[in-house]
């Protein structure tokens, strides 16, 4: 074999599994070793803050204390169910009605939805300070406002008061998020074919029927794509809360993203930080096989 | 110099068999049909040729060299997709000249053989448009430009008059064999229409399952088909192929006896096509009668569908027969089955027997 | 009637924060603060200059710059082969490997960073850019991935076939032919994985503290629990997100097959 038969073999046949190998390379380096390694530290007592702690061996331990011993954890975990349950069925509701208007009754929705997408492109951090200097409790613009039309006290801030707080936070998610939700819905019933919608009304269906009984079914798959995709996205929320309350007042809005965050990055207390990091890995790997399984299942009859 | 496919056999990771152990072997400069069914094994057979498909096992030579795990730049060969597959992002110029720039031929010479090219075609016109701009039968002949530009040693189509419209084909069809008279390339064409393979062909390969059954000038396989397959393959309305056996000389089907004089004895399918079959308006010797079905008028040709009891039969003759106007469905006719224009299938392998 | 109402409803609430933001970084300071919100006011720039150049803002858009189109550039050079491979070639355990790729991608990044950390602490890369930029090609690849996938399927087969006989070898087609073909869902691929990246916060926020700070991480700096200036605030903001409006323009078609992995085309 001479050389440049060699390299000319490269050339065609290296074209093939050779290109996989720089990404595999990177996601096996950063990811999945750091991530072994992590799950190795969440068996030692590894803390940066308490002397003498210094990564030995402890068995499940952390894991026990997670179970047993650490309410705040359970408490945080609780707080993002709602947090994902309330926002997703909002954003659902109102993202779909709002792609149906867009749908139906709009022309120019080109135009539209460009700055309807403005909220969801924001970094999230800044829509956080945004929302800050909207509703701070002194100079506040919709703070000021609402006080005028009388719906909030004198003294009450909404980020300050510990049952108005988490509502709060997650209609400032809804703001941000509805428009992916009516984004995806019009595509999809943007790529529905007509003929099923012009049978049912050549059947004689009234509109709420062809809506039930034609729409609906036919967006099935896009129907759980969306709420398995936001679902996912806000389960794994952070900057935004972050920016907005740092979890408070109190641990009102703690996240779950945020007590790990708080346990590793301010406690120092890295052995269990790993612990509760895998456990919020854990939720999102379950959440994340389902809805890949729910996507491509549904891949023949989906809107591609 | 001769181009073989020697045993080649191609399975496909599903499990299909495309080719089992297909064997042919033409001249260069020849224009050769690979004909069949869809499944046939066809289109395989040409992308093993061109190298875009690795056979599974066989061997493909060009002039007695092995060139079955050669690249497909380094075999000498083009192609015409069926759906053109011309790059979209460049210019009509761009995409004919871009086989010479790859291979690297000087660039002075690159422009006089673009539009020489390009004038055979008659595209010269064109040359500023992208792909997007042409019309069906534009962006064919860009893309047999671009197949011919750098001479190759053989071109190879797959099927590239399928995604015309049916005056557009004729006139392509004409084209194609005008460029082959003058260029001399050796064209390998891929179709399933028996009638673009009858009319291109200097030799046509029919295929079926996967092998070859037979390689012949048009005429032969027309008026010697080597199979039963072939002889209901070839020709429109198909070859009348009637089951029946032949003992003591004689041919007996369901409703039709003829003296097949000299003949052993076995069991056979005897073809005739419609237009071999003769006509006549009143009984005569050696003629069967027949009651009218249907008729079709194919100008200039009238078809007339009859039966016999269980036996039916197509007939194709000149619509300006005299009487035929006059015949009805119902009417009685009587049909002569000349016993030169006969063809004798084996019943059990469907072979021609001499 | 109704619908162009409540569509009216719905633009203003989408937008009037963004706009108060923007008319906060061009309030003096007693406009910023006053009693009843402000709507009409004569503009000042000074919160610009005194931020990015004073309170030495600036690197940290250099920063940011770096950091979203390292990370960007890193993520397509090694991601588009391997969509290609995806799209165009078939092995065992294909989809399985797919699957892999979609879970970096969907991973919560509190449960990334927290490994990440602890490795770049190791190999003594923290506080430096390229810990946030090797972060962010990890979930930009997997977008990468995800999108070139379906761009290339949209290339049809025989384009490949015609290169080859054309005379080029499978990675001069690949080079030559396919790229500059699926260059505009590149593009589009490339300013999602830039806005992402400029965008992203946690990784950034615990990677780096110092020198290599970017902007996202930056702004929470200015807010203090007193005295919080927040006309440099939102100055800040706007030059945080300014840009990333422009991009959204630009790769709105693509938007819908980025963000919900290809699942639907937009």
């Amino acid at each position: 074999m001479n050389l440049s038969r060699w390299g000319s073999g490269i050339l065609d046949r290296g074209v093939g599994p050779l290109f996989l190998v720089p990404a595999l390379l990177l996601l096996v380096v950063l990811l999945v070793g750091p991530f072994l390694y992590m799950v190795g530290v969440s068996f030692t007592d590894l803390s940066f803050a308490l002397p003498g702690h210094d990564g030995n061996f402890v068995g499940f331990e952390n894991y026990r204390r997670l179970m047993r011993e650490d309410p705040v954890f359970w408490q945080s975990f609780g707080t993002t169910l709602v947090f994902v349950s309330g926002v997703v069925s909002v954003e659902f509701g109102l993202g779909f009605a709002l792609a149906l208007l867009l749908f139906h009754h709009v022309q120019r929705r080109r135009f539209v939805l460009t700055l309807l997408l403005i909220p969801m492109m924001l970094a999230p951090v800044a829509v956080g300070l945004m929302w800050k200097l909207m509703l701070h409790g002194e100079f506040g613009m919709l703070t000021h406002y609402l006080r005028e039309l009388g719906l909030l006290g004198p003294q009450t801030a909404l980020l300050g008061n510990h049952d108005l707080v988490l509502p709060t936070v997650m209609l400032v998610d809804v703001w941000e998020w509805t428009p992916f939700v009516t984004l995806v819905f019009l595509a999809g019933l943007l790529s529905l074919p007509r003929e099923p919608f012009e049978a049912a009304v050549m059947d004689g269906a009234r509109p709420w029927q062809v809506f039930r009984d034609i729409t609906v079914p036919l967006l099935r798959p896009i129907i759980a794509l969306v709420l398995l995709l936001r679902g996912i996205d806000a389960f794994k929320e952070f900057d935004k809360v972050f920016i907005l309350t740092g979890g408070g007042p109190g641990t009102a809005t703690e996240l779950i993203s945020i007590y790990a965050w708080r346990v590793n990055f301010r406690n120092w207390d890295l052995g269990y930080g790993a612990v509760c990091a895998f456990m919020v890995y854990l939720v999102v790997l379950i959440l994340c096989a389902v809805s890949y399984k729910a996507i491509y299942w549904t891949e023949g009859r989906a809107v591609k | 110099m001769a181009v073989a496919f020697r045993n080649v056999t191609k399975v496909f990771p599903d499990g299909t068999v495309a080719l089992d152990g297909f064997e042919l072997t033409f001249e260069t400069g020849e224009f050769v049909v690979l004909l069949g069914p869809s499944g046939s094994g066809k289109t395989t057979a040409c992308r093993i040729l061109a190298g875009l498909e690795p056979a599974t096992s066989g061997r493909i030579e060009v002039g007695g060299r092995d060139i079955t795990d050669l690249p497909p730049r380094e075999r000498g060969m083009s192609m015409v997709f069926q759906n053109y597959a011309l790059y979209a992002h460049k210019s009509v110029y761009d995409n004919i000249a871009y086989p010479l720039r790859v291979r690297g031929v000087p660039k002075q010479e690159i422009d006089g053989r673009v539009r020489d090219t390009a004038r055979l075609l008659q595209i010269d016109e064109l040359m500023g448009r992208r792909p997007g701009q042409l019309s069906g039968g534009q962006a064919q002949r860009v893309a047999v430009a671009r197949a011919l530009v750098w001479q190759p040693d053989i071109c190879l189509m797959d099927e590239p008059l399928s995604n015309l419209d049916a005056i557009l084909r004729l006139q392509t069809r004409t084209e194609l064999k005008r460029l082959h008279a003058e260029l001399k390339t050796t064209f390998v064409f891929v179709t399933h229409d028996q009638e673009e393979a009858m009319t291109l062909g200097t030799r046509i390969a029919v295929l079926k399952d996967g092998s070859l059954v037979q390689f012949d000038t048009p005429r032969e396989i027309y008026h010697r088909p080597a199979s039963r397959f072939v002889a209901e393959f070839i020709g429109r309305p198909a070859m009348n192929v009637i089951d029946g056996a032949i003992a003591g000389g004689r041919f007996r089907a369901d409703g039709l006896e003829l003296a097949l004089p000299g003949r052993a004895d076995q069991a056979v399918g005897l073809g005739i096509r419609p237009e071999h079959i003769l006509l006549h308006g009143r009984p005569k010797e050696g003629a069967q009668a027949f009651r009218l079905d249907v008729k079709e008028l194919v100008e200039p040709d009238m078809l007339l569908f009859v039966r016999r009891g269980a036996l039916a039969l197509v007939v194709r003759t000149k619509a300006d027969l005299a009487g035929l106007d006059a015949l009805e469905p119902g009417a009685e006719v009587h049909l002569e089955l000349p016993g030169e224009r006969l063809h004798l299938f084996d019943a059990a392998s469907g072979l021609r027997q001499p | 009637m109704v619908a162009l109402a409540t569509l009216v409803v719905v633009l203003v609430i989408a937008l009037t924060p963004y706009l108060w933001l923007l008319m906060t970084s061009f309030k003096t300071r007693l406009d910023a603060l006053a009693d009843a919100p402000v709507w009409l006011f004569t503009p000042t720039l000074e919160h610009y200059p005194m931020v990015f150049l004073d309170k030495g803002y600036l690197p940290m858009v250099g920063n940011s710059l770096i950091v979203a189109g390292v990370s960007t550039a890193l993520s397509l050079a090694i991601g588009v082969p391997a969509a290609y491979v995806f799209a165009r070639h078939d092995f065992a355990g294909k989809e399985d490997l797919f699957f892999f790729f979609l879970t970096t991608r969907m991973a919560p990044p509190i449960s990334v960073v927290v490994p990440m950390f602890l490795f770049f602490g190791y190999v003594g890369l923290i506080d430096t850019r390229t810990s946030v930029i090797l972060a962010h090609s990890t979930f930009n690849l997997s977008l990468v991935v995800w999108m070139m996938r379906g761009f290339f399927a949209d290339i049809p087969r025989e384009i490949d076939e015609a290169a080859q006989m054309d005379g080029h070898t499978r990675a001069g087609m690949f080079l030559r032919v396919l790229l500059p073909l699926a260059a505009p869902g590149m593009a589009a691929t490339a300013v999602l994985c830039f806005i992402l990246s400029w965008n992203e916060f946690l990784y950034a926020l615990i990677l780096v503290a110092f020198e290599s700070r970017t902007l996202t991480v930056g702004i929470p700096g200015l807010v203090t629990p007193h005295g919080t200036l927040w006309g440099q605030v939102a100055a800040v903001a706007v030059v945080a997100t300014l840009p990333i409006i422009v991009f959204t323009f630009l790769v709105q078609r693509h938007l819908v097959r980025g963000l919900t992995f290809g699942a639907v085309k937009g």
